[in-house]
């Protein structure tokens, strides 16, 4: 996918000025934590789980190149193709070849954010092939031209009404009234029923990878991802490495904490597991499976100090529960993954350069951290980044500069406080009187919004230091 | 597979790894434990994966025996379609089914575009996601858990599982005597979508309904402390 992340500030800005768009994602960003709390407080013991899978998972990412080998015999037993794919087009390539092999035209495609950031669909349909998405929310998006905006609700950003007419100009079906959600989700199955059955090739994605057996497991909802599993020819499944588990019960693990996190549900509609092709005495399936591991810069990610965010299980929490997510929408991020997630991962798999602004993009609130199931320090990440941003420059000079003097001042105790003493008296007798400031220098990023409250008239330390005094007379 | 591409990703993979023996890694994962599992919502297996059933929104008939069954079977096949026809999986235990009892004309198979219900006999179900759980092959076709617009799914009550543990224990134990089926289909509710504005509507791509036939001695006490628990929400 092209990456804008360059250009955070402008996406955001143009997203804060749809005041609509900004009531929707307000609504979004209070029922989703909501869900997520009810499911997590019915589960039990859920600090446990959460705390057994982070050592499970970080256990497999120490001993990934053991787990990974086990996984390639066991799926290469079962009857799959295995490939590696180093890089984006590599992936790309590599499906776009089987497709042509097996002279196929029409693909149906689940929902895969690794094929999202391969730009997967935009390489095969200039290879020739009918590429059709088949989640709801990635049709939704791929019909309209734009990418997801949340990596478990792609289309999340639009309205019934946009969907409504959306439907209505691209669907050659007639005069009718699709007035409500119910409508346009029968009139997508309808659609894309006969997509499913005409493709020549699914391609799906995966939730996780089982060493111990070689079986994908696949978490849906709404059955599109097991369509594209069965009904095809052939299957592709396009994933990472870093998906490798050891045993089917920590996939169950992943399970039970992936759904809760995601969408508040218990347990999904469909989860299923899938070891391989057809087998002589099976009713139907694949002839032919094919698993594609990219890495991706994953090797690289597993090499540095932010190999725990290899841990990710992409569940979205931590978009639902990110003020600046919330505030200015998936599509500010610019690329594939948004949210605090996406703040760490961007600059992981592009470049820091590309995504300056992103790990910038956070107040440092640790709501992310305390509602990943990974329990990834992700607000540490950030700061880390950030600090390398610094160090390489990529950070604007005045940014830096004011940074330094900062710190310089800050290191100082003495002269901190008499000069944040001058200040905070200063700004007492020029704003106490009217209790606060609408216009203040360096400070117009919040006085164009809020006033800004003027100070009592002295320091915490000065106030603290005479009220010691007087408790010791 | 490309060897070159193999080669170089799992070089850099080994560099970042310990390279510990086969052995220490397994004790390592080994002293991991296993995870929690969910609370269920009633100590006794059977109301609680029929609790589950209905808070997945599926519907549930509890049969005492297989005549019983076929009639309810038939009773929800013409109270939705006023006819007798359905597709079944060419299960051994849905051929022996007593179709007369209840006027019903299944067709052994796999479902077809266009046809509405179909049945299946789930291998289990699990009580702590009240999920029907099949292994595809000849008897089962997959396609008829996830094409039709209507899933029919016959459980018997002696095959309920507590947790997802027990059932990979008894997947596991399968696998252990050769067979390894293609796909293991978990169905925990007809299929959904909250993709348009976070408002949840059922019969996304799958199924829109989801039926459950519990098969076995449940007593009505069992059902109505089910029913209970779930109006309880």
């Amino acid at each position: 996918m092209e990456q804008h992340s360059q250009h955070f500030k402008e996406n955001a800005a143009r997203a804060l000025a749809d005041a609509s768009a900004v009531a929707q994602r307000d609504i979004l960003a209070l029922f989703t934590p909501l869900m997520r709390e009810a499911a997590v407080s019915e589960f039990g013991d859920f600090a446990a789980l959460r705390d057994h899978v982070k050592k499970m998972r970080q256990h497999t990412l120490d001993n990934l190149d053991y787990y990974l080998a086990r996984f390639e015999l066991e799926a290469t037993n079962n009857g799959n193709r295995i490939h590696y794919a180093e890089t984006a087009e590599d992936m790309n390539s590599i499906v776009l070849d089987i497709c042509q092999q097996h002279g196929a035209r029409k693909v149906a495609k689940g929902k895969s954010m690794v094929t999202e950031e391969t730009g997967l669909n935009d390489f095969l349909q200039r290879g020739g092939m009918e590429v059709l998405e088949t989640d709801l929310g990635e049709y939704i998006v791929q019909q309209a031209g734009e990418t997801p905006s949340h990596i478990v609700g792609p289309a999340l950003h639009k309205t019934q009404q946009q969907i409504r007419e959306q439907f209505l100009e691209n669907h050659d079906l007639g005069e009718r009234d699709l007035e409500s959600i119910g409508d346009l989700v029968g009139e997508a199955r309808t659609v894309l029923r006969d997509h499913f059955l005409e493709a020549d090739v699914g391609i799906i994605g995966s939730n996780a990878l089982i060493a111990e057996n070689g079986y994908s497991m696949l978490v849906t909802n709404e059955g599109n991802g097991d369509l594209c599993a069965n009904l095809p020819s052939v299957l592709i499944i396009c994933t990472t490495l870093d998906r490798v588990l050891p045993r089917a019960e920590d996939a169950t693990a992943i399970q039970r904490l992936l759904v809760r996190s995601a969408t508040g549900q218990p347990q999904t509609c469909y989860t299923s597991f899938y070891s391989g092709p057809r087998r002589a005495q099976d009713a139907d399936g694949p002839l032919e499976t094919h698993i594609v591991l990219l890495d991706g810069q994953r090797t690289d990610i597993l090499a540095s100090d932010y190999s725990e965010m290899l841990r990710c299980i992409r569940c979205g929490s931590c978009l639902n529960h990110c003020p600046i997510f919330a505030a200015t929408g998936g599509h500010s991020y610019g690329w594939v993954y948004p949210g605090p997630m996406g703040s760490v991962l961007t600059p992981l798999l592009t470049s820091l350069e590309a995504s300056e602004a992103l790990p910038n993009a956070c107040t440092s609130c640790g709501r992310c951290e305390e509602v990943c199931p990974s329990a990834i320090p992700l607000p540490d990440m950030l700061r880390d980044l950030r600090h390398e941003q610094s160090v390489q420059k990529i950070t604007p000079a005045s940014w830096r500069n004011g940074l330094r003097l900062h710190a310089w001042i800050a290191t100082r105790p003495r002269l901190y406080q008499a000069l944040t003493g001058i200040g905070i008296s200063l700004m007492h007798r020029l704003g106490g009187k009217k209790g606060g400031f609408s216009k203040l220098p360096l400070a117009s990023g919040w006085t164009s919004k809020r006033d800004f409250p003027a100070p009592q008239g002295e320091t915490f330390m000065r106030q603290y230091r005479r009220r010691s005094q007087s408790n010791e007379r | 597979m490309n060897d070159d591409s193999r080669s170089r990703i799992m070089s850099k993979v080994r560099g970042s790894c310990a390279g510990n023996e086969a052995a220490v890694i397994d004790q390592a994962r080994e002293a991991l434990g296993s995870a929690p599992s969910a609370a269920l919502p009633h100590t006794d297996t059977c109301i609680a994966f029929m609790t589950n059933v209905l808070r997945n929104q599926g519907t549930l008939d509890v049969a005492p025996d297989r005549s019983a069954a076929v009639k309810m079977i038939a009773q929800y096949v013409y109270q939705h379609y006023r006819s007798h026809r359905l597709v079944a999986g060419n299960d051994p235990r849905l051929a022996a089914m007593p179709w007369r009892d209840g006027g019903v004309l299944p067709r052994f198979g796999e479902l077809e575009a266009g046809e509405q219900i179909a049945l299946s006999y789930a291998q289990w179900g699990v009580a702590e996601t009240g999920a029907t759980v099949f292994l595809s092959g000849k008897h089962n076709p997959s396609r008829n858990n996830f094409l039709p617009e209507h899933h029919v799914v016959l459980v018997d009550a002696d095959s309920l599982l507590p947790d997802l543990e027990t059932l990979w224990q008894r997947v596991n134990a399968s696998m252990a005597q050769g067979d390894r089926p293609r796909g293991i289909n978990c169905v925990a509710g007809p299929s959904s979508t909250g993709d348009i504005e976070g408002q949840i509507v059922y019969g996304a791509h799958g199924p829109r309904a989801w039926h459950v036939v519990l098969l076995g001695e449940v007593s009505a006490e069992q059902s109505d402390t089910a029913r209970a628990l779930h109006a309880g929400e």
